[in-house]
């Protein structure tokens, strides 16, 4: 009988609480090659090409720590222009920059992001709710892990979702 | 410094708030997004999205990103437009102020490249990126009768926010964020948004695609349960059974709850209508702002938060900081959940503290009005950055 390891269990555990901070915007640019990241971008019509001149000078302070003060804006090459098409900010992108920053040498502090985190939940035991239903599940899926609360719902399970995450 | 108009943006995840300091309401509230229709063209950004069309598998692409502003091509799209509908005619940016909520723990390179966006390419005379709970604070304490207890309520409190991409609590003292007692959720309407869509999608009609119309399912329909035993119960026997008529595109764009024995709608037999019929999903949902552990993520929930929010801080504070609890922030408008965060807050903080969790008039806008009423005064004077010192100084005062 298959069975999901348990590091497949928690990799798919971890994709699912990904995915609650997706937007959808992902989902439909992967479905047609038409809609590539400019469709979202709009000509503000404004004189200064606010899309050229903007990430130049960020790119350079930064890379001198944070302490040069802005200098006009210079025109992109067509390697950074590239370069931005292929990688995004990301918000953990940038919270890692500051994080390995603040480790050398007279960086800045190490940024507060990760210590506020709310802790463990105290005083209550987890609850465990049916995948199917959402009402209390006793039971658990010796193949998947997941878990159901009547025979009804395990019948659905298998059919539909079991060992579907691991493809 | 600059003797004109202010415009004061509170840039929400979800939502912007934008307006004219010394203004009660603000001008526009409109998503903070740029949206685009499947196999279309057309992006809609900011209000355009609001105007009256069909919601249906709109894809919309947001510039914040955990609360933080990353994606800034699209939140330069986004803010342009909104400007240029606040600003007076006639009236360049570079003769206005803007006040501009910030993230709580912002990092410095988001600092940098938002200063650089007000600047350069809005060129605005002067700028004050603040975090909103002081705001919030002070909207509130403002908006409140004359004070029940001796304690000025604009001074000291624990504002929890309860916002589209995280909830924090926050405790506020004198004005400023006591930056070590902030405590955070990873959870926030978006994610309740995005587990009611998985839930449905699953149960009934497969809505993966339909962001928008389930954010709308969610408001309408979700509530915070006071007592999830009796409610689960009452839920399997058939209680707090919902209809929600979902949009046919013709004549219903948004969908609506249908009240249990109301009639069908005359057009009903040549239109069939379809419906989502909604069960324990209408609490479950927020409930993972109480119990976040249900779906897996490995901490407390809001209330949890709050009471460590004022465990951080000094002792002598705390009674002050329990007994103005203000919970704000759009999640804050589901039924029910200053009750439950009264209940749950009661038994994790010290008994000889009174506990008060209180909700201001309008939970949403409760920090752009507070932002106005900063903006409007001489303290936004002495705070803010002016473009000389900008130029001059760079972007790191900021952090200061």
């Amino acid at each position: 009988m298959a069975v999901v390891s348990d590091a497949e269990r928690t990799q798919a555990a971890t994709a699912r609480l990904a995915a609650l901070e997706d937007d959808d915007f992902a989902a439909v640019a992967d479905a047609g090659a038409d809609n590539s990241d400019d469709d979202f971008l709009v000509d503000l019509g404004t004189d200064d090409e606010p899309e050229l001149g903007e990430s130049a000078p960020r790119k350079r302070r930064k890379s001198r720590g944070g302490g040069a003060a802005g200098r006009g804006p210079k025109r992109k090459t067509r390697a950074m222009l590239e370069a931005e098409r292929r990688g995004p900010r990301t918000f953990a992108g940038l919270l890692e920059e500051t994080e390995s920053a603040s480790l050398e040498e007279g960086g800045p502090p190490p940024p507060a992001y990760t210590a506020a985190a709310v802790g463990p939940q105290v005083g209550a035991a987890t609850r465990r709710w049916c995948s199917v239903c959402g009402f209390a599940a006793p039971y658990r899926c010796v193949r998947c892990g997941s878990r159901f609360c009547t025979r009804k719902c395990y019948g659905v399970h298998t059919e539909t979702r079991c060992l579907k995450f691991v493809g | 410094m600059h003797d004109g108009t202010c415009i004061v943006l509170d840039n929400g995840g979800a939502n912007c708030k934008i307006g004219l300091a010394g203004q009660r309401q603000p001008l526009l509230v409109f998503p903070n997004a740029t949206g685009k229709a499947k196999g279309e063209r057309t992006v809609y950004v900011g209000d355009q999205l609001l105007e009256d069309r069909d919601l249906s598998s709109l894809a919309l692409r947001r510039p914040l990103e955990r609360g933080y502003l990353v994606n800034e091509e699209v939140e330069r799209a986004v803010w342009g437009r909104a400007f240029k509908a606040v600003l007076p005619r006639g009236a360049p940016a570079s003769d206005c102020g803007l006040l501009l909520t910030e993230p709580l723990l912002n990092l410095p390179a988001i600092q940098d490249s938002t200063a650089q966006m007000v600047f350069e390419d809005f060129g605005f005379a002067s700028l004050l990126a603040t975090p909103a709970p002081p705001l919030a604070l002070a909207a509130w304490a403002a908006e409140a009768p004359a004070p029940a207890c001796a304690l000025n309520r604009a001074a000291a409190g624990l504002v929890v926010d309860a916002g589209f991409s995280f909830m924090h609590a926050a405790p506020v003292l004198g004005g400023r964020v006591l930056g070590g007692g902030v405590r955070r959720v990873n959870l926030g309407g978006k994610a309740l948004t995005n587990y009611l869509k998985e839930l449905v999608s699953y149960r009934s009609v497969n809505m993966m695609e339909e962001t928008a119309l389930v954010d709308a399912i969610k408001e309408a329909a979700c509530f915070v349960s006071g007592d999830m035993a009796a409610d689960l119960t009452a839920a399997r026997a058939g209680g707090h059974r919902l209809e929600y008529v979902l949009p046919n595109g013709v004549t219903n764009l948004r969908g609506y709850v249908r009240q249990p024995g109301a009639p069908a709608p005359a057009s009903a037999a040549d239109t069939p209508e379809q419906v989502l019929v909604l069960g324990n999903e209408r609490f479950m949902v927020p409930e993972l702002a109480f119990r976040p552990s249900d779906i897996g993520v490995a901490q407390g929930g809001i209330a949890q938060a709050a009471a460590e929010a004022a465990a951080a801080v000094h002792p002598d504070l705390r009674p002050a900081m329990l007994a103005n609890v203000i919970v704000v922030g759009g999640l804050a408008r589901c039924p029910g959940f200053v009750a439950r965060l009264q209940a749950e807050l009661r038994p994790l903080v010290p008994d000889e503290c009174e506990v008060a969790v209180h909700m201001p008039a309008d939970p949403m806008l409760a920090a752009w009005q507070g932002g106005s009423q900063l903006a409007a005064s001489p303290e936004y004077a002495r705070r803010a950055v002016t473009r000389a010192e900008y130029e001059e100084r760079g972007a790191c005062f900021l952090a200061a």
